[in-house]
């Protein structure tokens, strides 16, 4: 049995997709006799389309852990997508494995003065009292991790695993509970500190140059493993940001090149779909991740290195694959995949931080139908929301933060309580 | 023929093999010498005598005043006949850090000739709470103080659908948390710890005065105190620190901490209370909290330690006991000065600790810092041993004799450790 779905899954890597099937149905029912069916076992180009759209049909009926397991059982060399990534320019070679058009504003919602709140699925105004608490809690957790700890010095290239990454935590914590008191849907969230996340994919195809199965198509396949800082996870959906139908005038950039050049590596080891618990969790659906940028794309190395637009281009980058892996992931545990494509699109949220500068990112999924047989005729597109990095404070001295910026802090609140 | 004594010749240097005869038995032996491999008796089994010999002692070096030795350090290269030059030590001009030599204890500023007995993160003590009690003068109370369980079995503290969000933290952490089918104890058991956690902070919007906490990673405590004769220590980083911005209440009253003055402290003789402590001469037997003054949240509120084991819980309780009551003395002699004396409002600590499945509580109450002599007040130290969250979580059923022992899955689920947990979070705030 085992090797009858192994035998399948290979034919789904190289198919042309089930248009065959659907023509013969039309036949079926004008015709008197039934219909002529290709053979199921013939070494021909029909008989192979009749055993991946009978593949496809039989998975649309499986349950989601059968869906996930056959859709990653097959290994074959993937190219390794790292969201955290060095490369110059990664932001538009990552919208292009994803299909992502990126606007560099935040979604209406976030930008709404106080006045238009009136309208239904809005974001509910900002408590003065719990903004109060929120600094309070923002300045003592920053004075805590630099200078109020007797810690001593941090282990070389260390210094944000030892000082930013606890104060992240206590933020990101202390904010849930805190804005738990106006957004109910946090008081049932699930906190994951350092979870895995991953996802696989298939976008675009090459011709195999040599060996055996020389000029066939083979797709190309990728994955993504993240690991966030911290995320939250709810039981619940949160809404969406523009209706699946929306028009967006965005372009996604498309790049002809093959992605060794941007560089990206092959490697072969176990697909995985995860988005950080497995498919029995009910928390199945993100919220908000925070992000710690490494060491190593710390601001004033990238700045040395290359120009300042780097800096931004390597935080998109960041959103980019992780929020897709994140939320793509979400959407395959609810049963979609690439024949199947989303009824409804999928949100979530990021938040990217070195400490002192932070940016914030919404995405939403709209089509997982990456592949070059699923993607024809499909004018979906992936959105991606960012701001820019936005400073939190200008300097630390002895028991005092200066120039907290409370725009950010607005923002972070803005991010916890989308769907109360 | 082996038991017969064998006499072993005395090998000319350069020769090497030689035959030698023993004068009792007339047998031969063939001994093959050089200076790489050492004697090898090659009638006998390797590992027989295989072992390489002692090193001779070098050769003494006679020194003639006034006699200069003429050397080949000028040739730089050896010659027959002259002498090898010596050459003063070479001193780097830069400070290396991976080549550092540190001087001799002795030489060291903070040497002192009287040691001290140090508790650190690795160690274990061999009596376990019984020698924590000693060394801290403290009486032990089993079980949980009446507050706190008043605090669990109040109905208005759970939170809703208590019971199943807790199964469900306990799941994730056993079975979802990794793509690995059984994610290992060093991942778990920080994962259930923070999502019970979160569960409990959660709780804030009905309880504000939760927020006035702030939990930290990494401190580092030192709390140094005589017994007796013995300067005795508790320093280091160890677990996480939730920190409070008001002081927790006094568990005991007025009247039971004066009535410790007649408990006797248990000994355990010919045992030395200080075994298993590191014993150190140099040391710096200061007092400090881990945090500068000013700190904002300057009262410890619960002490929450991940045991990353199978089996120690004896030595885990007792490490609990030490840095609960470190932690405790350190905050006493900020508030209450250096001296000794009986607190008028007690310092009271709380831990907890967990490997994953069962849960160790404590509750620590310092009444007095005059650790000196075994009489007068005591400490008071509640704990609750071994409280299991759960029986079982397998991935697999346990079959035995093709009967279900286990069934896969969580099992045996204890509602009343989550519960005690939350009233120990809670404790101080509602």
């Amino acid at each position: 049995m085992a090797a009858m779905v192994r035998l399948s899954v290979r034919h789904f890597s190289c198919a042309r997709g089930p248009a065959l099937l659907s023509n013969q149905n039309a036949f079926e029912s004008k015709s008197v006799y039934p219909a002529i069916l290709p053979s199921t076992t013939a070494k021909s180009r029909s008989a192979k389309q009749r055993r991946v759209a009978e593949f496809f049909d039989q998975l649309r009926g499986s349950n989601v852990k059968d869906k996930l397991s056959s859709l990653t059982k097959l290994q074959r060399m993937k190219y390794v997508v790292y969201p955290q990534t060095f490369a110059l320019n990664a932001d538009k070679w990552y919208q292009h494995f994803t299909k992502t058009a990126y606007i560099s504003e935040l979604p209406e919602k976030y930008s709404m003065s106080a006045h238009e709140t009136e309208k239904s699925n809005t974001l509910p105004q900002i408590d003065a009292a719990a903004l109060a608490e929120i600094r309070t809690l923002v300045c003592n957790s920053l004075l805590q991790e630099n200078c109020q700890v007797r810690k001593g010095r941090a282990p070389l290239l260390k210094e944000l695993q030892y000082t930013v990454a606890p104060f992240l935590k206590n933020l990101s914590s202390g904010m849930t509970c805190v804005l738990a008191k106006q957004n109910p849907l946090l008081r049932s969230s699930t906190f994951d500190s350092e979870p895995q996340v991953n996802f696989y994919w298939l976008r675009g195809k090459r011709i195999l140059p040599k060996g055996h199965r020389r000029g066939r198509p083979e797709p190309t396949r990728f994955q993504i493993d993240d690991k966030p800082h911290c995320q939250l996870r709810i039981p619940h959906q949160l809404p969406e940001f523009v209706p699946l139908r929306n028009e967006v005038s965005e372009e996604v950039p498309v790049v002809h090149l093959s992605p060794d050049r941007l560089p990206l590596f092959r490697r072969q080891y176990e697909n995985h779909v995860y988005s950080g618990a497995k498919v029995d969790d009910p928390c199945c659906y993100g919220h908000t991740q925070f992000h710690l940028m490494p060491e190593r794309l710390n601001r004033d190395r990238m700045s040395e290195l290359h120009s300042e637009k780097q800096l931004e281009v390597t935080l998109r980058a960041n959103a980019i694959a992780s929020l897709f892996a994140w939320t793509g992931a979400q959407a395959m545990y609810q049963g979609f995949w690439s024949n199947e494509d989303l009824d409804r699109p999928f949100v979530s949220q990021a938040v990217i931080t070195d400490g002192q500068y932070f940016s914030f990112f919404c995405y939403q999924l709209n089509t997982l139908a990456l592949t070059d047989e699923a993607e024809v005729d499909n004018p979906r597109k992936n959105l991606c929301w960012g701001t820019k990095s936005m400073q939190l404070y200008e300097n630390i001295t002895d028991n005092d933060v200066i120039g907290l910026n409370d725009q950010v802090l607005r923002l972070l609140i803005q991010f916890l309580l989308n769907g109360a | 023929m082996l038991k017969t004594p064998v006499y072993r010749c005395s090998a000319v240097a350069t020769g090497l093999k030689q035959l030698c005869f023993s004068s009792e038995c007339g047998s031969c032996f063939l001994v093959l010498r050089s200076s790489r491999h050492g004697n090898r008796l090659l009638s006998m089994s390797s590992s027989v005598c295989g072992k390489a010999l002692p090193r001779r002692n070098p050769r003494e070096v006679v020194e003639i005043n006034g006699l200069e030795k003429i050397t080949y350090a000028e040739r730089k290269h050896f010659v027959p006949g002259l002498t090898k030059p010596i050459f003063p030590p070479w001193e780097r001009d830069h400070q290396n850090p991976f080549y550092y030599k540190s001087p001799k204890p002795e030489e060291m500023p903070l040497y002192k000739d009287k040691p001290c007995f140090v508790f650190h993160q690795r160690t274990n003590l061999m009596e376990g709470v019984k020698q924590t009690l000693w060394l801290t003068k403290s009486k032990l109370i089993k079980g949980i103080p009446a507050q706190i369980m008043a605090l669990a079995d109040n109905p208005a503290n759970e939170i809703e659908n208590q019971d199943d969000r807790v199964q469900n933290a306990i799941k994730h952490a056993r079975f979802w948390d990794t793509t690995e089918n059984v994610p290992p104890r060093e991942r778990f058991c920080p994962t259930l710890l923070n999502s019970l956690l979160h569960l409990c902070g959660l709780q804030q919007f009905k309880h504000p005065a939760l927020g006035k906490r702030l939990l930290c990673q990494k401190y580092s405590l030192a709390a140094s105190w005589h017994r007796g004769e013995d300067l005795i220590q508790v320093r280091g980083k160890n677990g996480m620190l939730l920190n409070s911005m008001s002081p927790l209440p006094a568990m005991a009253e007025r009247e039971e901490v004066l009535g410790t003055a007649d408990s006797v402290l248990e000994t355990f003789y010919p045992i030395s209370p200080t075994i298993d402590l590191q014993n150190l001469n140099v040391f710096d037997a200061k007092t400090d909290t881990g945090f500068v003054e000013g700190y904002p949240y300057p009262h410890a509120h619960t002490l929450f330690f991940t045991h990353l084991k199978d089996g120690h819980h004896e030595q885990l309780r007792a490490k609990m006991v030490m840095y609960a009551f470190g932690n405790a003395l350190a905050r006493a002699r900020a508030l209450y000065g250096p001296e000794p004396q009986v607190l008028e409002k007690p310092v009271v600590v709380q831990s907890v600790a967990t490997n994953g499945r069962l849960f160790q509580f404590l509750v620590f109450q310092l009444n007095t810092t005059d650790l000196t002599t075994d009489t007068g007040v005591k400490n008071l130290a509640w704990m609750d041993e071994d409280q299991a969250l759960y029986d079982f979580a397998k991935v697999r059923p346990l079959i035995k004799k093709k009967v279900v022992q286990v069934p896969a899955g969580l099992a045996g689920y204890h509602p009343d450790t989550f519960k005690k947990l939350l009233a120990f979070y809670l404790h101080g705030a509602a």
